[in-house]
This record gives structure tokens, C-alpha cells and sequence, in this order.
């Protein structure tokens, strides 16, 4: 009971950027196409799941003084792995992605699950946890890309959908202000639904 | 046993360790995956090539001759010299050498129904970092005219100066004349809308960036002048010449590796 509240949990009613308020930089600068946005949403929930489980595994070993700098280490591998990967497989993501990738090492959702969660949990539960706010973070990502691209440039996934009815591009849509109005709006509707969540 | 975790051996022993194995890790990932890096590498610059001739489907390596210029002439690449043609593409992916380079300039040249288009690496700078494409040319009608353009940018703004990259920008330098009557480069985005034969419609909101690209246009394709100008001269001669004489015989050029290019134009 506990391993699926563990995943579903960092889905919605405590989504890490939703709710957290966290990983909004990244949200902002991917969040333009749905293709380098889901892209960079799995990349995160890969890394995100991986060094929990890692530092789950190392937890019992791991001298606290140099916890941090062992996290840093873990997670800026796992990036580059993901990085190198993109690189060679699929270049044009990799391009679009440019710089974000590597700034996946300061998301404060990785970090912040690794110290708050991996340290003091067992690996498949730890690894789970990273999945399910990876997870979180990429459904919130592919959501503003959605909204984004269709009002934006009239696609999804690069295919025609509203230009054949006339539509005109809105370029407003295109800039990162946009990708906070509509986070904000996400936010908006999650609190109405979850009032648990509203500050009194 | 109780090992104390937080001593010094204990962390610089963990420390080494990690760092060894993270490392190890990381350069067998790398030199693993290098290849089938630098072969995308390569294949967009082939590509972006033939997407400026026009001819996205082509396959660069059986259509396209890579030639260098030297003192304003064509000299041939062979092909089967992977070394030479390795150079080329370094050269090409290398922005900052490509643009301080001045002279043995690379160039490529596609042929299709007995014209001849010319693809030049342009470099220059935007608002916020480097752009770069290649510029196809051609000469009709006695004008040196672009053929096409392909660009690409590092950091441009989404919506304004990264707009450089879409089809419609990229399209509308279609047939626009390089150089005026004065012989003056006049290929440039016009700010307000294009007046002229030479001129493009900037992008609103992109002025900086229609600025980085009109520089980048002039100062690139004026590395060629000298090259441009015998090739327009010499097609206007060929013309001349075919009008005169209904049949001209092409001759096999005298040397592969060293053919001189608006000069066997000339027969």
C-alpha cells in the first residue's frame, strides 16, 4: 500500500512542480515543442530514479560529511550518461535541448528527493519515489508544451493541427513568461480540486 | 567491526574510489558513443549542404564536389582522401577558425542540368551568440544570385531572432541579387520591408539578430570576391560563347586533383 502511494503521490496531490514549486526554470526553457519536452521529462525522471536508487544503496556506507558531494557526483554522471546518450541517439532533441540537459544536475527535484527520500528509504522504495516525481515533473512539462505548441505553432509533435483551420500562430505563447501564466493556471485548477492544498 | 565513517581515511579512501569508478564509467561511455556522435555530426552539415542547394534528398556524397578557394581559384577535393575531406569538415565545424579563415576557403558545387550552384560556409555573430549556415550561389542572366540559404543559431531568441531558422526567413532570400549596380554587396534584411532586388524583409522583434546576418552575409561571401567574380565572368562569357557556337564541347578536366574551375568554363 505504501510503495503505490509512494508513486501515485508525486503524480498529483503533491506534484513536485505543482505543488513543490520546483524544477520551474527547466519548465519554463523546454516547455516550447512537446518532443524536446517529453525528451527532457523522461531524462529527469531516468536521473531522478537512478540516484535514488544509487544513493539508497550507498546510504549505509556514505560518510555525512561528504554526503552532498557524493550526491552531486552521482547525479552529474547519471546526466552526462543521459546527455552522451542524447547526442549520439537523438541528435535533434539533443540540440533543441542544448544546455538544459546538463542543468539537470541543479533540478532541485533531483537533489531534493535524493536528501528528503533516498537517505533514509530502502532502494525499491527510493527508486520508486524518483520514478513518480520524475514522472510528475514530465506530465507537468508535456502538459505547458501541449498548450504551448498547439496555441503556439499550431502543431503537436511537429504535425499540422489548428493552421487548417485558419489558425494564427499566437507568438506570445512562445515566450517563457507564457509557460508560468499557464503553470500558473495549472496551479489554479489543482488547488480548486484539492482544497486541502489552498492556504487559509 | 566499527569503521568511523567520518575520518579522514575513511572519506578520502571513499572519495578516490568513487571518483575512479565515475570516471572509468563515463570515458568507456564516451569513447563508445563517440563514433556514432561524430557521424550526426557530420551528416547534418552534409545535410544542412543540400537543404542550401535545394536538394534535401540528394545524397551529398554522390552529388556534390568539395573544392577549396585559393587565390580566387576552384581546386578540387578528391574525395578518396579522407584526410583532406576530414579537413573540410573540421574546418567547417570549428565557427571560430572557419571565420578567421582567409584564404583556402572550402566551397562546394552541385551540377544539375549543366548549371552549377555553389554552397559557401557563412559564419558571423547574433544577439545573443553565434550563427552560422551555408549560402548557395548561382549566376543567371549574367547576376550572381542566392540560390538558397540555410541557417542556424546558438542562443537566438524562440519567436524573433531564432525565427532565422524557419523556411519562410530562410525562403525569402530566394533569387536575390548580391551585389548592385555599383558592385557593391547589397544583400541585406531590411528593417521596414524589402525596397529592391537585393533586399529581405527583417524580422520584427529580430532586429540584432537581421543585423548579425547581414554582416555575417557580407563579410563571409566577400572572402570569395575574387573567386565570385571570375565565375560570374565566366559564365557570362560561356553563355555568350553558346549563343555564338550552338555546340560546345566540354573538354575532361586536365588534372582531377588541380582543376582550375572558371577557367575550363571558358571553352
Amino acid at each position: 500500500m505504501k510503495l503505490s502511494k509512494n508513486f501515485t503521490n508525486p503524480l498529483a496531490a503533491n506534484n513536485p512542480v505543482i505543488v513543490q514549486i520546483l524544477g520551474i526554470c527547466s519548465a519554463l526553457a523546454v516547455t516550447v515543442k512537446l518532443e524536446p519536452a517529453l525528451v527532457m521529462g523522461l531524462s529527469v525522471t531516468f536521473v531522478c530514479a537512478f540516484s535514488n536508487l544509487i544513493m539508497s544503496l550507498l546510504r549505509n556506507g556514505l560518510p555525512s560529511r561528504i554526503r552532498i558531494i557524493v550526491q552531486l557526483v552521482v547525479i552529474a554522471t547519471l546526466v552526462i550518461v543521459v546527455d552522451q546518450v542524447l547526442r549520439a541517439y537523438m541528435y535533434d532533441v539533443s540540440k533543441q535541448l542544448s544546455v538544459y540537459v546538463g542543468l539537470i544536475i541543479t533540478n532541485c527535484i533531483v537533489m531534493g528527493r535524493v536528501e528528503a527520500f533516498a537517505l533514509g528509504n530502502k532502494p525499491w522504495d527510493s527508486f520508486v519515489d524518483g520514478l513518480a516525481n520524475g514522472l510528475g515533473y514530465a506530465f507537468i512539462l508535456v502538459l505547458v508544451a501541449f498548450f504551448r505548441e498547439l496555441f503556439g505553432s499550431g502543431t503537436l509533435f511537429g504535425f499540422d493541427v489548428l493552421a487548417r483551420f485558419g489558425y494564427t500562430n499566437n507568438a506570445l505563447m512562445l515566450f517563457p513568461p507564457m509557460a508560468l501564466i499557464i503553470i500558473g493556471c495549472i496551479i489554479w485548477v489543482h488547488r480548486s480540486i484539492n482544497k486541502d492544498l489552498q492556504e487559509k | 567491526m566499527a569503521i568511523n565513517k567520518n575520518s579522514n581515511v575513511y572519506i578520502i579512501t571513499y572519495t578516490v574510489v568513487m571518483v575512479v569508478i565515475v570516471g572509468a564509467l563515463l570515458a568507456t561511455l564516451a569513447t563508445w558513443l563517440k563514433p556514432k556522435q561524430d557521424a550526426n555530426v557530420l551528416n547534418e552539415q552534409k545535410v544542412s549542404i543540400m537543404k542550401a542547394f535545394g536538394e534535401a534528398d540528394a545524397n551529398f556524397d554522390e552529388v556534390v564536389t568539395m573544392g577549396r578557394v585559393a587565390g580566387g581559384k576552384f581546386t578540387t577535393i578528391d574525395k578518396s582522401n579522407a584526410q583532406d575531406v576530414q579537413a573540410v569538415f573540421d574546418l567547417l565545424g570549428n565557427r571560430k577558425e572557419l571565420g578567421e579563415a582567409k584564404d583556402n576557403l572550402p566551397i562546394f558545387k552541385f551540377e544539375k542540368d549543366g548549371a552549377s550552384k555553389y554552397v559557401l560556409p557563412i559564419v558571423g555573430k547574433g544577439l545573443w551568440g553565434d550563427i552560422w549556415g551555408y549560402v548557395s550561389l548561382y549566376v543567371v542572366d549574367g547576376k550572381l544570385k542566392i540560390s538558397g540559404i540555410v541557417m542556424d543559431h546558438a542562443g537566438e531568441t524562440p519567436g524573433l531572432g531564432a525565427e532565422i531558422t524557419t523556411p519562410g526567413v530562410q525562403g525569402a532570400f530566394a533569387d536575390k541579387v548580391l551585389y548592385d549596380a555599383k558592385g557593391e554587396f547589397a544583400v541585406r534584411m531590411q528593417k521596414g520591408g524589402a525596397q529592391n532586388e537585393h533586399q529581405v524583409d527583417a524580422i520584427t522583434g529580430g532586429t540584432k539578430t537581421c543585423d548579425g546576418v547581414n554582416d555575417m552575409l557580407e563579410i563571409s561571401i566577400t572572402k570569395y570576391k575574387s573567386f565570385l567574380d571570375t565565375l560570374t565572368a565566366a559564365v557570362a562569357e560561356d553563355t555568350t560563347a553558346a549563343e555564338d557556337a550552338a555546340t560546345v564541347e566540354e573538354q575532361p578536366a586536365a588534372e582531377e586533383n588541380n582543376n582550375v574551375e572558371p577557367e575550363n568554363k571558358e571553352e
